[in-house]
């Protein structure tokens, strides 16, 4: 075995744990590029607040879902060690310590470059103590109306235990002393309602116009003795808890899916405490008790400095008025050429594949794809894959009305997408009300291939019609993921798309695939084919080279094929956004590997691969990144782009990425991940930019030649 | 209408299968849909006879699901047939109303000597290629979950079919019985089959050479389809790559031939059945060539359809090789040719001229040919109790593309020409299962094939040319003969008796005496 996975021509053992990075911490190293973009100076002023609050959102899921993870197998003895030789254990202390660092630095951006300058720009937030006296009255007044009536204090005594606080919600802890009576502390908790906003905003004066910002928490802090009336507050601080979130369902033994997903949601406020984040400069002894009641580690407190909870600053980002300190320099999403001017969808796919780009290119077509099959006499059947869906999602509104005009529908609506289950569970319940035929998927795999089959009846028969993406159905995200689409009628798409839903439905496999791959069950072997297929290539002195742009790649099979083409000689160049446990730069194991990393405006979501094959180019595009769970745990696909022409198009997004040199982080031989240096006359790229100009462009000039009348040449020889 | 879509339901013994064709003139058949779902029905009836209630809800489930689907494509007409192990579930009359009441799908069973015809329609799918490799002596082996068919093909009419209950899933349960080892499991198999093809071979093969070997079944053919093995054509294989590749696979574990061959695992053991199966039949046919055309049933119920409606025209007559069938099975029980030439002659004249009469179908002219065929081969075992004798043979004799009651139909025909008929209401043995419908039937056929007879009693082939009219309330019959033909009418009237009760016509005959 080992001999298979040892270069034939370095002679190094490419499977070496030493060769590969730690997912945790690869993927800390991510939220470290999210969170330089809100450092970089170049970026205006509101977006740079807008990544702070997403590096911030980012940590929460980190910690209830990977950080507890690691905590289960700590709990459940786990000792096997992970990619990179670590220990759930030994992964856990070199995490939090990273995670301690990587806070410290959020604070200071915070503090130090974004406060400042929100004041400068007319967005004060300040202490309470910093209001003068008709804001105060502002204030109290706001409190005692607003604030106090949806208050539940609890105090906590030998009667009365310690209650659940629940998860990610932000409190205030008290440590109290009876006015009349014996010496004894009590301690108290209040919840800080998350009903009301975060921030309260005092309207400005004259003197200052703008006005300011004080915490809701800071405010309450500010009146907690009207909360405890017989008590001295002795001492009084916010903290914040999260806990283990992570859904391991048992699905056999689960009788009914979507009731124990239902029970599970519930149980989430539940789970174990993982963090717990304090303000510095806290009361010992208050910090004691709560630390000691919610049973978190030492490693476990983040005391910061500064608010709790930075994903206030999505609303901040959101407030009106400050529009100028937003990004304009992106277009919004243009129209796709082979639609424009064109009624019928179906008319535009007959005529030949449709690529789409989005966000660079607007979505609306996809929405009206399945708009228009709802409403199409032809139209027998529709069937799609939803993962995540949009609140009021236009796609859903057009599934229902497709059932109610009589159109066989069939929607898996997949209830494990993290985190979205109970929106899902109400999309479900409202699909198979309006007579659609919901499918929840296969148990233990997750539905995360996007697919959607039309049946058509038309003049000369049956025909299907086949939309196949990377990214999901869903109209809002689309705006902001970077993700491709085909629309295809080709007979050999639509009987491979026929067959993914007779799977997803339970039926058995077909005896074969004309097209897509599909994971679980061959797609890993698939591009572990292609990639050897590249190293053959380069052993014949063949053209060999592979470009795969994806989220993640945490895949051991899959990196060490890399490796071993990579000994062979093919050139390998990955975009990959989020986590790389691969390594660049080792002699004799990955010299001829680069990786880089997208972190911009958009969030780079598409995953592309690209085989050179011998000159003879291959190019695919999945909803799948090379990760284990993607490719042994989900039903994914694998669809190749076959016309050239979209074949030259898709390669353009994929060279533009890799020339990027104002967004792209490039990692270097110590795993590190550093901007490209480029030299003064050298070309400054942003590829996310450059192709929203594109789109925009390719769409106007289309657009010109459409809407320009021609004359016609008369002849000339007849004389008017 | 230019095209239709059609759905063909196939309840099996180990899968429920539903196939979506479109059937149109300018396309011929096009599938548009295949979905399986395994379901082990077989294992449940051939040991106990039954089907249990959780498969019978699962099989209502599916059903109402596959009907869903056919919406989906907007069938208009669908064809559901269940095979042996619906045969062979004794209460399936409650079962199949049971899933009719709930789902609304009417299954027909199919008997054996069906299915095989279907199947061995389907591959007339396949037609150019069909053509050609039953140019040359042919063996088709119709491999199923209960038992299989092997059939013989010369100068491209089937001559021989032969059923064997030695299918996939029943070798498979008959291996688990012995707890064969996984060493030995093939060796086992080999035995089990050869000792039932060895039979065969006796009987039908004796010094016939075959060169070609067809294939039908679930699990050799998907592979062959998938995997080419040296040759370019799709499911072609030597003898000698097959044989090469089948040792190969077997050498390998489950798991390793399942992704490898890209089939579910659970597959691979009954994929070993088959592939051993297929070597004992190429072994025992001697045959070179290899050819899985990778049809199911499906494939056949939809070109039966098509076929009906006109949506395609096989250039393969069919009908002809359920006679060459029949012809062949008097041939092994010394019937004699210009016998039944004759017989067959004189019937199908009358049938032709009395139409108006009986109005009986193509289908009925078919049965009575076949009885023509067929009636006298009961003499092979007694000339005393010929009727008799002939019913017997006939009811345990396969004739390919013959339904079970019209199999039965042909034996009482033959049966009633030589002893006296039995009515309906006798509560007679010989109607089990039949129908009123299917009594009178009997009853015409009987006739006409009495009235047939009795024209050629002295079995000389005395009559060249006959011919028949219809003259007020009389079926003249015109013999063309100088032949002296005392004894016939004399006897004649004996025999048109019946006819006049049954279609209140009394046959004459006349005399042309041809003028020299």
């Amino acid at each position: 075995m080992t001999k298979d996975k040892t270069s034939v021509k370095t002679g190094v053992n490419v499977e070496s744990s030493k060769y590969y990075t730690n997912r945790e911490l690869s993927w800390i190293q991510f939220n470290e590029r999210v969170l330089s973009e809100a450092e970089d100076e170049a970026n205006p002023l509101l977006e740079r607040v807008k990544f702070l609050s997403i590096s911030a959102s980012n940590l929460d899921e980190f910690f209830m879902v990977r950080v507890a993870s690691l905590k289960d197998m700590i709990n459940a003895g786990y000792k096997k060690p992970d990619i990179a030789g670590m220990t759930a254990s030994k992964q856990l202390q070199a995490v939090l310590k990273k995670l301690h660092d990587f806070t410290e630095n959020q604070y200071a951006v915070y503090n130090d470059r974004l406060l400042p300058l929100l004041e400068e720009n007319g967005i004060n937030i300040c202490d309470i103590a910093e209001l003068g006296g008709k804001e105060l009255d502002f204030a109290e007044r706001y409190f005692d109306e607003v604030v106090f009536p949806v208050l539940t204090p609890m105090a906590v005594d030998t009667s009365r235990p310690f209650p659940l606080i629940r998860n990610k919600t932000l409190n205030i802890g008290a440590l109290l002393k009876k006015k009349e009576g014996n010496d004894d502390v009590d301690f108290a908790t209040v919840q800080v309602p998350d009903v009301l906003p975060r921030l309260l905003h005092i309207p400005g004066s004259e003197e200052n116009k703008y006005g300011k910002y004080i915490f809701l928490e800071n405010l309450i802090m500010h009146n907690v003795d009207k909360l405890y009336l017989n008590y001295d507050v002795i001492a009084s601080a916010p903290y914040r808890v999260e806990r283990n979130a992570d859904l391991s369902i048992d699905e056999d033994e689960a009788e009914d899916l979507l009731k124990e997903i239902e029970k599970q949601i519930k149980k989430r406020q539940w789970g174990q405490a993982i963090r717990l984040e304090v303000s510095t400069g806290m009361d010992e002894k208050l910090l004691k008790l709560i630390a000691e009641k919610l049973d978190v580690e030492d490693n476990e407190i983040f005391s910061v400095n500064g608010p709790l909870d930075l994903t206030f600053l999505m609303k901040l980002y959101k407030i009106e008025g400050f529009d100028h300190l937003k990004e304009h320099g992106y277009k919004p999403p243009s129209a796709v050429p082979a639609f424009i001017g064109e009624k019928n969808i179906f008319h535009v796919i007959s005529k030949g594949d449709v690529l789409m780009h989005h966000p660079y290119q607007t979505f609306e077509n996809v929405v009206k794809f399945v708009e228009e099959a709802a409403v199409d006499p032809g139209v027998l059947a529709i069937k799609q894959t939803l993962y995540r869906v949009s609140g009021n999602s236009p796609i859903i509104a057009a599934l229902a009305k497709a059932a109610d005009n009589g159109k066989q529908v069939t929607v898996l609506v997949e209830l494990k997408a993290r985190f979205d289950e109970e929106n899902n569970i109400v999309w479900a319940k409202m699909l198979e009300k309006a007579g659609c035929h919901v499918i929840y998927g296969l148990v233990g795999l997750k539905t995360h291939c996007k697919i959607t089959l039309v049946v058509r009846k038309e003049e000369d028969g049956i025909k299907r019609y086949v939309h196949l993406a990377t990214g999901n159905y869903n109209d809002s995200t689309a705006k902001q993921y970077t993700d491709i689409g085909i629309f295809t009628c080709a007979p050999a798409f639509g009987e491979d798309a026929t067959a993914v839903f007779n799977m997803l439905s339970g039926y058995s496999e077909p005896l074969g695939w004309n097209k897509l791959s599909l994971a679980p069950l061959w797609l890993k072997d698939r591009i572990i084919d292609l990639i050897r297929r590249e190293k053959e290539h380069a052993l014949k002195n063949e053209p060999a080279r592979i470009v795969a742009k994806m989220n993640a790649i945490c895949h051991k099979e899959v990196i060490t094929e890399l490796y071993l083409a990579s000994c062979a000689g093919v050139k390998i160049d990955l975009i990959v956004r989020g986590i790389c446990c691969l390594k660049t730069g080792i002699k004799d194991v990955s010299e001829n590997i680069t990786v880089r990393s997208i972190v911009g405006n958009f969030l780079e979501h598409s995953r592309i691969f690209c085989f050179e094959n011998g000159g003879n180019r291959e190019i695919y595009a999945s909803s799948a990144d090379w990760m284990p769970r993607n490719l042994e745990r989900r039903v994914e696909i694998l669809f190749p782009i076959e016309n050239d022409e979209l074949k030259k198009k898709v390669w353009h997004i994929l060279d533009l990425e890799l020339r990027d040199t104002e967004k792209a982080h490039i990692m270097n031989d110590k795993g590190e991940y550093v901007k490209p240096v480029i030299s003064e006359d050298e070309e400054k790229i942003n590829s996310q930019k450059i192709l929203c100009d594109e789109a925009y462009e390719e769409a106007r000039t289309f657009n010109d030649r459409n809407t320009r009348i021609f004359i016609p040449e008369t002849n000339p020889n007849i004389k008017a | 209408m230019t095209s239709e879509v059609f759905a063909a339901i196939d309840v099996g013994s180990y899968e429920m299968s539903l196939k979506i064709f479109e059937l149109s003139m300018k396309n011929g058949v096009r599938e548009l849909d295949h979905v399986r779902h395994r379901m082990d029905i077989g294992s449940e009836t051939y040991a106990t006879g039954r089907i249990s209630s959780y498969h019978v809800d699962e099989m209502i489930r599916i059903l109402s699901e596959y009907k869903k689907i056919m919406k989906e494509y907007g069938v208009t007409h669908y064809q559901a047939y269940g095979t042996s192990a619906i045969r062979e579930t004794k209460d399936i009359a409650i079962v199949r109303d049971l899933i009719e009441n709930r789902t609304g799908i009417h299954i027909d069973v199919l008997s054996n000597s069906e299915q095989r015809f279907i199947d061995y329609k389907s591959i007339a799918l396949k037609y150019d290629q069909f053509e050609e490799i039953i140019s040359k002596p042919t063996a088709i082996a119709d491999i199923g979950g209960g038992s299989i068919q092997i059939s013989l093909f010369e100068k491209d009419t089937l001559v021989v079919t032969q059923n064997l209950m030695t299918g996939v899933l029943r070798l498979h349960t008959t291996m688990e019985q012995v707890h064969a080892s996984r060493l030995k499991y093939a060796e086992l198999v080999t035995e089990l089959i050869n000792s039932r093809l060895s039979v065969f071979s006796k009987m039908h093969l004796k010094d016939k050479k075959v060169e070609n070997l067809i294939i039908i079944d679930d699990y050799v053919s998907p592979v062959l389809q998938k995997v080419g093995l040296g040759t370019e054509r799709e499911g072609y294989a030597t003898s000698e790559e097959y044989r090469k590749f089948f040792k190969k696979a077997y050498k390998k574990s489950d798991l390793e031939v399942a992704k490898k061959l890209n089939i579910p695992e659970e597959n691979v053991p009954l994929f070993h059945v088959a592939g051993v199966l297929v070597k004992c039949i190429l072994d025992v046919t001697k045959a070179e060539n290899l050819w899985a055309p990778g049809i199911t049933l499906c494939d056949g119920i939809a070109y039966e359809y098509a076929e009906k409606k006109n949506y395609i025209k096989s250039p393969h007559d069919f009908e002809q090789d359920i006679i060459a069938c029949a012809q062949n099975i008097s041939k092994r029980y010394m019937g004699s040719r210009s016998r039944r030439e004759t017989l067959q002659k004189i019937a199908l004249t009358i049938f032709d001229s009395t139409k108006k009469l009986h109005g009986l179908k193509d289908r009925e002219r078919l049965l009575l040919q076949i009885a023509t065929i067929l009636h006298d081969c009961g003499k092979y075992i007694s000339l005393v109790y010929l009727g008799d004798c002939s019913y017997n043979i006939i009811m345990s004799t396969e004739i390919i593309g013959l339904s079970h009651v019209e199999r039965a139909i042909v034996a009482n025909v033959v049966r009633f020409n030589h002893e006296k008929f039995e009515y309906y209401s006798s509560d007679c043995r010989f109607f089990d299962g039949l129908s009123r419908e299917d009594y009178l039937t009997i009853a015409k056929l009987t006739a006409i094939i009495r009235a047939a007879n009795g024209l050629d009693r002295t079995h000389k082939q005395k009559f060249k040319d006959v011919t028949a009219q219809l003259q007020e309330r009389e079926l003249v019959i015109n013999v063309d003969t100088t032949a002296d033909i005392t004894l016939e009418k004399g006897l004649f009237t004996n025999r048109a008796e019946f006819f006049e009760e049954v279609f209140g016509v009394k046959p004459v005959i006349r005399q042309k005496k041809m003028l020299l």
